[in-house]
């Protein structure tokens, strides 16, 4: 039984005590019946009536409020739902990227192993009728292209670590002027052409080996891929050491510049077409100067050239 | 005789096509060249029997791209597509220009192939 029954009921057993209370004698007879009988009222009917009203209304609320509830739901499911179709999308772009770079890393992997396999097979092949020239150039070739996937291998090693999260820092504080004198003294290029302008205050703090590898990186850039005189400055910003690297030549064309710090980011031009780079070195560059609390990015250097920019901790900054 | 272009952008490459066939005096390589731009011009100057063809190229247009512009001007001429993408052996395949795909990795089946092409067949 609802409440509004229960509350008839209630007033129908009202309504016959009061009729037993004070029976209407005229009343009853005109209507021809007879003393004891136990009718409702107009008022009791208007009263269960009014009740069953106020059941209804109370229903439409709590009606109104579960529907404003699932409807609250359905906003939340509806969120949700979109919230897992981006996260999807992510993922798509994410499987794609990875496609992408297995696809370019096995082809760059294929290339020199293409030559080592022909030339060491021309070797073995062909050794008699070989003359010592061509045999010493086989060999150099084979030599070369070795480096060339050794160092490859090393390249997407690094970048798997750096990006999987298994590598670690040691950071320490490291006098940049000296870093980079010793990147200058160990590196290839020509570094008469080279001048340094980096107070012998200014320390980082950074892992040795992370600082090496970006200090290189910066440096044979500049002289694979730009032109002289490269320049190599540095100043203090807030709590970060900020280092530049500027070179004389062509620049970054301004549509590659967003993919510069890509993987496999090579633009295309004579001056690249004729290096033999991983075309990873920038993007692992810009992962081991953000695994130290660091950032990497690039300026045109006005009117012509590159300028390569790190920012690394100041060591006099307390450290987390 | 027949001519041979060699269609390549990786020097070391080169040297290795050069080297293969200076193994059969009945080939005689006519040009070495890194695109495919290039690579048309010497096509339709040489009359060429053989052309090694890379698929990464120096310029805008790649192997498969240029190889039916390449039969255009040399009708003659045998089209390999030297590469070290195997994911390109069915395109190749279904591109009616190219007359023989092999992958980089087998080098001393170049020389073979484009002796059987020819109809030369083996040096004897």
């Amino acid at each position: 039984m609802t409440s509004a029954e229960t509350q008839v009921a209630q007033g129908q057993g009202q309504g016959s005590v009061e009729a037993k209370a004070a029976p209407p004698t005229d009343a009853i007879l005109a209507n021809g019946l007879e003393v004891g009988d136990e009718r409702p009222t107009e008022a009791d009917n208007q009263r269960a009536l009014m009740n069953i009203l106020e059941d209804i209304d109370s229903d439409r609320i709590r009606l109104e409020a579960t529907q404003s509830a699932i409807l609250n739901i359905l906003d939340d499911f509806d969120a949700e739902r979109r919230k897992v179709e981006e996260a999807n999308l992510d993922l798509q772009a994410v499987n794609e990227a990875m496609r992408g770079f297995i696809a370019v890393a096995a082809h760059d992997l294929r290339s020199p192993l293409a030559s080592i396999v022909g030339f060491s097979a021309l070797l073995k092949e062909s050794w008699e009728t070989l003359t010592d020239e061509n045999r010493l150039k086989f060999v150099a070739t084979i030599d070369r292209q070795s480096q060339n996937l050794s160092r490859l291998v090393n390249d997407l090693l690094t970048l798997s670590s750096v990006e999987g999260g298994s590598m670690n820092t040691r950071p320490e504080a490291i006098v940049l002027e000296e870093a980079v004198l010793r990147c200058l003294d160990l590196g290839a290029g020509d570094t008469v052409n080279v001048s340094l302008s980096c107070s012998p205050d200014l320390v980082v703090w950074v892992d040795p080996d992370h600082l090496g590898r970006i200090l290189d990186n910066f440096i044979q850039n500049a002289f694979n891929y730009g032109a002289p005189p490269v320049q190599i400055t540095a100043e203090r910003r807030g709590g970060m050491v900020e280092m530049r690297v500027l070179d004389h030549g062509l620049g970054v064309p301004p549509e590659f510049v967003p993919r510069l710090f890509g993987k496999f980011a090579r633009a295309t031009s004579p001056k690249t077409a004729a290096q033999k780079g991983t075309g990873l070195g920038l993007s692992i560059a810009r992962a081991l100067a953000e695994l130290n609390g660091g950032e990497t990015f690039y300026e045109p250097n006005v009117p012509n050239g590159s300028c390569f920019v790190v920012r690394l901790p100041s060591a006099d900054v307390p450290q987390p | 005789m027949r001519v041979l272009v060699v269609v390549e952008d990786d020097p070391d490459v080169q040297f290795l096509i050069e080297t293969v066939f200076s193994e059969d005096d009945r080939f005689s390589v006519a040009v070495l060249t890194a695109s495919a731009e290039n690579a048309l011009e010497v096509a339709r100057t040489t009359e060429p029997g053989v052309i090694v063809l890379d698929h990464g190229l120096a310029g805008p247009l790649t192997g498969l791209e240029v190889a039916p512009r390449l039969k255009e001007v040399a009708p003659n001429a045998k089209i390999i597509l030297f590469t070290a993408h195997e994911e390109l052996r069915y395109s190749a395949a279904d591109e009616p220009a190219i007359d023989g795909f092999l992958l980089k990795t087998d080098i001393t089946q170049l020389l073979p192939l484009a002796q059987r092409l020819t109809g030369l067949g083996p040096r004897t």
